[in-house]
């Protein structure tokens, strides 16, 4: 049993070490940002070019700056195939929602808590996304960013804050947060080539 | 022939795979069991193995044919990566049984 739980916190280690650079938070943020943006200049097509821009983007980021410092590994086939199930079963869900708010929005007689609560639903939907990615990869910062785009739709509702702003707050906030966590993590790691650790004060 | 108690709680102990029994190896084990293939580097951080402490430890598990030491350049800088073997997986799966069996055949208190 003591070996099967150290195989786990294995597991949970290596699954949280591709966290800890504050690449995702930045990625996050950005996106959050991009949506703020979108609503804000009504420009339909800004966060999916946000969102294909920054996951390319991060992935040049993460193999200049995370694996020269941290190393690389590869999940394996099993691991891999649960990651994916796991996204795709996400990205369905979600899907699914989008589809029926459309749907109820499309509508002639359009109800009207649909109306009424669309921010709060929205961001709620979103916020339960952020939230079951915190669940999975085990971040609790990740918690907290959804606490902040679940607030948007709140200040939205009854403080009559505009929709836009609380994307662009929540998105400078999670930027932010993981400029801090990605500047702690280059001070912790020094670039390493093997055998020689760069940077290293003889 | 009749065993002894002390007879079935020493079958496993012989069965235990020594290159295994060593923490530093079998944290390395540990990790190549968890993922498909890792780098030296990640290798390096997730332990807190020195270079040559881990250096050591994958030859032994190299020549004894459990872990695959591949060796390329990445531009002008060396990068080595390390996988474990069917050999390898299968070692450190037996070598958990039988862990197992052992501390599960001792007399409790």
């Amino acid at each position: 049993m003591i070996e099967d739980i150290n195989l786990k916190e294995i597991q949970r280690k290596v699954y949280m070490s591709f966290f800890q650079d504050g690449l995702w938070d930045i990625f996050l943020g950005l996106f959050l940002l991009g949506w703020g943006l979108a609503i804000l200049t009504d420009i339909a097509y800004l966060p999916g070019i946000t969102f294909i821009g920054l996951y390319f983007a991060i992935w040049g980021v993460k193999k200049r700056l995370t694996y020269p410092r941290i190393g690389y590994a590869r999940f394996s086939e099993t691991s891999r195939r649960r990651i994916t199930a796991r996204v795709l079963i996400l990205g369905v869900v979600v899907l699914l929602v989008g589809v029926m708010v459309a749907v109820l929005w499309g509508i002639d007689r359009r109800p009207q808590w649909l109306a009424d609560y669309f921010p709060l639903i929205f961001n709620g939907i979103l916020a339960a996304v952020v939230c079951v990615v915190a669940y999975w990869a085990r971040i609790n910062r990740f918690y907290l960013y959804a606490a902040l785009i679940f607030l948007g739709g709140v200040f939205n509702l009854w403080l009559g804050v505009r929709w836009e702003f609380g994307f662009i707050g929540a998105g400078c906030v999670i930027v932010l947060i993981g400029v801090v966590v990605l500047i702690i993590f280059l001070r912790k790691y020094p670039k390493m080539v093997e055998g020689v650790k760069i940077n290293d004060k003889k | 022939m009749i065993k002894s108690s002390g007879d079935e709680v020493q079958e496993p102990v012989t069965k235990i795979d020594k290159l295994i029994h060593e923490l530093s190896r079998y944290t390395i084990m540990a990790y190549l069991y968890v993922v498909e293939v890792a780098d030296f580097l990640f290798l390096l951080r997730q332990t807190g193995m020195t270079w040559g402490n881990m250096s050591a430890h994958l030859s032994k598990l190299e020549t004894v044919g459990y872990v695959v030491i591949e060796k390329e350049f990445l531009g002008k800088k060396p990068h080595t990566t390390v996988r474990l073997t069917d050999q390898g997986r299968n070692a450190f799966e037996d070598y958990r049984g039988n862990m197992k069996r052992v501390l599960d055949n001792l007399p409790t208190k």
